[in-house]
């Protein structure tokens, strides 16, 4: 649930409980302030009663108390007088009751006065009854009415709540939206300020973005470190080999000299190779390289073939490839071009004589699978693991140029988002997974 | 033909002005930048070889320097250690002709710049000749006899790769960088290179008596011209 959800609910909550407690506040007060109104009605009836007392008056309500007569068709109100046995103290306290009395069939609630009275040295009982029904339908309207407001509040509020959230909200989104999901490297952000007047977020879009700017400074630096590095290294290497060139070309070198320097050029290139392999993998981490062309992958395996198709006739290897769909990305062609080149490379490399590549691909779930099987030396399962701690760069004692090829891949794959799964048994072959995501 | 080389590694530049003199090629030297942009002032050069890290500058700003004299075609090759993947793209969209990371192998450098030559001068015809071949860049197709050769694409490059540097030792390592370039390979000492030499010598033999075309004990080719 988002932070405008929720806000939107807690408002609902508290003003549904507030609603309902000042409700049956006024659901309780109603009834005592009406009871307390009905009873001081029946005092004074009683009153009325007890002083135009007669004998007469007596008798009648005596008589009329078989058939429970009352004095008004609603029967809002009735009085009972019986004759009581002259034994015992007399109770002639006034109490009050709420109960239910059938009057000439009618079942109703009543507030009923009881009393008991001596006349002429009888004792009596009296019963005053006022109907409470007028009370109750207050109390069901007030009660109605209360649900309608209470339901009317209540939407009332989640829409205006929902509104007003959104809008006191909506810079805290943009940010969270433009200035972390949709940013994957400090060159490509936008340090203009979302527009608020809520200083929380201001402060909040001030840190992200001298959190970005430290970031990007450090990949400044790391640009300019690795272009330093670069030059530091590479320059001692050109000079190297331009002058063993110059000495190769000279006619009259002995020939166990020439053989040196040319072993002295290889052992230089193999240098050289070295150091191109990590500073590629370091400007790839550095985000120096542009993801923008459209690289169709069945395109690639073309044009890798081709490259390789001299290796792969040399070994004799059956290549197949079933690349069916026509799938592409938008990426660094150049990069991914590495990736699979080193990839097919290696399944040569290290491949029998009349061996196995199998390339193919399939769709599974928002991913697009591109497998690479072949029926080389395999390696052991804890190195095929090895492999991919190696793919982190943990292990670096790079034993036939195998990290390196590998420490690329994964640099590049980790570029694009790819996921490389790596299987393998030694002396069976080894299975590369590439999970390109469909986005 | 003139060169201008402005390099601030002395080592290199003398290494690259022995090679480009055997070459007949005239040789002029730049250490900085403020000098390079006198020399560019005063004089034409058929190439300039540019480096970009240069002690009082960038290498970038001789190239827009030049770029604002008018009527100047003089050929720029930037030549660089600094390796920054933007610098490439930068460097022809400045309007440098071509781009060699360092370290090169001079070799390639002698073939850039023969391709920038049969660019710039629109050669009448973009053959050249060698003994009774003739190799059309263009098409990149070899003929003899006006008979057409079949030859594969890697055959062919490095057919062309070893007659641009004709008369030169050119190492096996040298060729196998420029046909597979983009393949970092630590052991790039392959014999694949081999395989298709011996390929492309075969049908050229089947022409004629190629004994022009030697194999420099174990470290590469030659062709003499």
């Amino acid at each position: 649930m988002n932070l405008q959800a929720k806000f939107a609910l807690y408002n609902a909550i508290t003003k549904i409980a507030i609603i309902l407690v000042l409700g049956s506040i006024i659901l309780l007060s109603l009834e005592t302030i009406s009871s307390n109104h009905l009873d001081a009605r029946l005092k004074k009836k009683r009153l009325k009663v007890i002083e135009n007392l007669n004998d007469n008056e007596i008798n009648s309500l005596i008589k009329n108390n078989h058939s429970f007569t009352d004095y008004n068709i609603l029967k809002e109100e009735f009085i009972v007088l019986t004759a009581i046995p002259n034994t015992g103290n007399i109770d002639t306290t006034i109490f009050f009751k709420t109960d239910r009395r059938e009057i000439e069939g009618d079942i109703e609630i009543y507030r009923i006065l009881n009393d008991q009275f001596e006349f002429r040295n009888k004792r009596y009982k009296l019963e005053l009854g006022e109907t409470m029904t007028a009370m109750d339908s207050i109390k069901t309207t007030v009660r109605f009415y209360m649900l309608i407001v209470l339901v009317i509040a209540l939407l009332i509020t989640l829409i205006t709540d929902y509104a007003f959230t959104n809008l006191i909200l909506k810079p805290f989104y943009k940010i969270i939206d433009q200035k972390i999901n949709k940013v994957n490297d400090p060159t490509h952000y936008n340090y203009a300020n979302i527009p608020t007047n809520t200083n929380d977020f201001r402060i909040l879009d001030n840190s992200i973005n001298s959190l970005m700017r430290k970031i990007a400074n450090l990949f400044l630096l790391e640009k300019q470190f690795i272009a330093n590095v670069s030059h530091e290294l590479l320059t001692p290497i050109s000079i190297l080999s331009s002058r063993l060139e110059n000495m190769l070309a000279s006619e009259d070198l002995p020939l166990a000299h020439e053989n040196k320097i040319f072993a002295s050029l290889k052992t230089l290139n193999r240098l050289k190779v070295i150091i191109n392999s990590l500073l590629l993998i370091s400007k790839v981490e550095n985000e120096q390289y542009l993801k923008t062309d459209d690289i169709y992958i069945k395109q690639e395996l073309d044009d890798i073939y081709e490259d390789l198709e001299d290796r792969i006739i040399d070994k004799e290897i059956i290549y197949t490839n079933t690349v069916n769909e026509n799938f592409f990305l938008t990426g660094n062609k150049g990069l991914i071009h590495t990736l699979l080149i080193n990839i097919i490379n290696n399944s040569i490399k290290y491949n029998i004589k009349g061996g196995k590549i199998t390339i193919s691909d399939h769709i599974n779930q928002k991913m697009y699978v591109l497998s690479i099987i072949d029926t080389g030396i395999g390696m052991e399962k804890d190195s095929a693991s090895d492999a991919f701690k190696r793919f982190e760069r943990k292990n670096n004692n790079t034993e036939e140029g195998f990290g390196l090829g590998l420490a690329i891949v994964n640099s590049i794959a980790k570029f694009h988002q790819l996921n490389i799964k790596i299987q393998s048994e030694k002396d069976k072959g080894t299975e590369i997974e590439i999970e390109f995501p469909i986005s | 033909m003139n060169v201008l080389i402005v390099e601030d590694e002395k080592a290199l530049a003398l290494e690259m002005n022995e090679f480009l003199s055997k070459e007949g090629y005239i040789v002029e030297h730049a250490w900085k930048k403020s000098s390079a942009e006198e020399k560019i002032f005063v004089n034409n050069y058929d190439f300039i070889l540019l480096d970009l890290g240069l002690p009082d500058g960038d290498g970038f700003e001789v190239l827009k320097q030049l770029k604002n004299i008018k009527n100047r075609d003089d050929a720029v090759i930037i030549l660089t250690a600094r390796g920054a993947v933007d610098d490439r793209i930068k460097g022809l969209e400045e309007g440098a002709d071509d781009y060699l990371p360092k370290p090169f192998s001079l070799n390639e450098l002698m073939a850039r710049m023969h391709a920038i030559i049969r660019r710039k001068h629109k050669l009448e015809k973009n053959e050249v000749k060698i003994h009774d071949f003739v190799l059309d860049i263009q098409n990149r197709t070899v003929s003899f006899n006006e008979e057409r050769i079949p030859l594969t694409k890697k055959e062919f490059e490095i057919f062309n790769y070893l007659v641009l540097n004709k008369n030169r030792v050119v190492s096996r390592m040298s060729l196998t960088e420029h046909v597979w370039g983009d393949i970092l390979e630590v052991n790039s000492d392959s014999n694949f290179v081999d395989v298709h030499v011996k390929n492309l010598r075969k049908k050229l033999t089947q022409c004629t008596l190629t004994d022009w075309f030697e194999t420099v004990r174990s470290i590469g080719y030659r062709i003499n011209y």
